[in-house]
């Protein structure tokens, strides 16, 4: 199995961060959703800090994802399908990224500006903006609207996969998954 | 000759008592906790008090005063969390509100002690307030020692008339205050 990706093929570590991410987005807007509707109790006070700690997880990994694909490019999407579904797809996978790095940091800076700590599993992080009522609103603001948009560009981006691989059956969705 | 000597000091001292005495803020034996229900059950909080003039007339109530500010950044809430919840903006904003500001505007006596109505700031927002006072004497004062006291105040603020109105979700508005300041005479 090869770690870099070629100019057709993802290596493992592109197809594992996907994965991995892939896992733990899904499972983290389920997550947030449920901790908006929880019932607030000293019982679960420590589930703000596991949401914050994984939700800067997949922060760290998208960083490292887009590192990686700079010093090992992924394949170039493949054509053989209609010009407006190329282009959704380009559409979709830029703005996944763009959601990825908005969705922890708006939680982030909506998190450190209300003047309670953020920990990373623990370890108390730096302050990235001053306690600020402001910034409290507009955060939470953004991160509530971002995660709504996530789920339905995750939505798209899920059944565009699957009409590669089961309609159009292309390869797409094999070398996201087997590698081949 | 004992008894008239014992009745002239008493005739001296009366007038020394019948002006209010200053007092001024034993601040290391003195706290201000307080009380919120936080989903079933109530979490003490406290803070420390950090000046205090009172002043009292043992003899008309009605002409004592009392004022006090404390620092909100000492504070805290009864766990981490809370106390960082509490400093930040979405409660009492100590880094724009570092302070808070009692002062009475009348006090009167009631059977237990005195009922004192004053100006509470929080937020830089001052709503009336209404607090119980009982004096007490340091324990094993002696008779007619004035010099140290110590008050108790009690009542209760909403949190919300200050603005101080976030986290409603997870902290009750109601607020219980119990004060206990010793004080010397000046
Ligand atoms: C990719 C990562 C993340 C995802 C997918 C995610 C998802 C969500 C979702 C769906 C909600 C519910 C929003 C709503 O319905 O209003 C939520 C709430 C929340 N998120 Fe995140 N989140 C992520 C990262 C973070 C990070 C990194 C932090 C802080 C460091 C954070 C802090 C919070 C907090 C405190 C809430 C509760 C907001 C409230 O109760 O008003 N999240 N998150």
């Amino acid at each position: 199995m090869p770690l870099r990706n070629t100019d057709t093929t993802f290596g493992w570590l592109s197809r594992l961060i996907h994965w991995l991410m892939a896992v733990g987005l899904i499972a983290m807007l389920v997550f947030g959703t449920v901790l908006k509707t929880m019932e607030p109790s000293f019982a679960n006070l420590w589930m703000y800090d596991a949401h914050k700690s994984f939700g800067l997880l997949l922060f760290m990994l998208v960083l490292l994802r887009i590192i990686w694909h700079r010093l090992s490019p992924p394949p170039a999407p493949l054509s053989g399908v209609p010009l407006w579904q190329e282009r959704a797809a380009r559409w979709a996978h830029r703005t996944l990224y763009a959601l990825m790095i908005l969705v922890p940091l708006s939680g982030w800076i909506g998190s450190a500006a209300t003047g309670i700590s953020v920990r990373f599993f623990g370890l108390r992080l730096p302050q990235v903006v001053p306690p600020s009522a402001a910034l409290d609103t507009a955060g939470f603001a953004a991160h509530s609207l971002l995660t709504k948009l996530l789920m339905a560009v995750i939505l798209l981006h899920v059944l565009g996969a699957l009409h590669r691989g089961f309609v159009s059956r292309d390869s797409s969705l094999r070398r996201i998954t087997r590698g081949v | 000759m004992r008894t008239l000597l014992a009745l002239l000091t008493c005739l001296i001292a009366l007038p020394a008592l019948a002006a209010p005495r200053s007092y001024t803020l034993d601040a290391e034996n003195s706290a201000v906790a307080f009380f919120y229900d936080f989903g079933e059950e109530e979490i003490r909080g406290n803070f420390t008090l950090e000046e205090a003039d009172i002043s009292i007339d043992f003899d008309a109530v009605q002409n004592s005063s009392v004022s006090v500010r404390l620092r909100v950044a000492g504070g805290h809430a009864g766990f981490p969390f809370a106390t960082e919840a509490m400093l930040g903006p979405r409660v009492l904003d100590a880094a724009n509100h570092p302070e808070m500001y009692f002062s009475s505007t009348s006090i009167r006596r009631t059977q237990a002690g005195a009922s004192i109505t004053g100006d509470l700031t929080i937020r830089n927002v001052t709503r009336p307030v209404t607090l119980d006072a009982r004096l007490f004497r340091q324990q094993g004062a002696p008779v007619g020692g004035f010099d140290e006291l110590v008050v108790e105040l009690t009542g209760s603020v909403d949190r919300t008339d200050f603005g101080a109105d976030g986290w409603r979700e997870w902290a009750g508005d109601t607020v219980r205050l119990q004060i206990f300041a010793t004080i010397d005479a000046e």
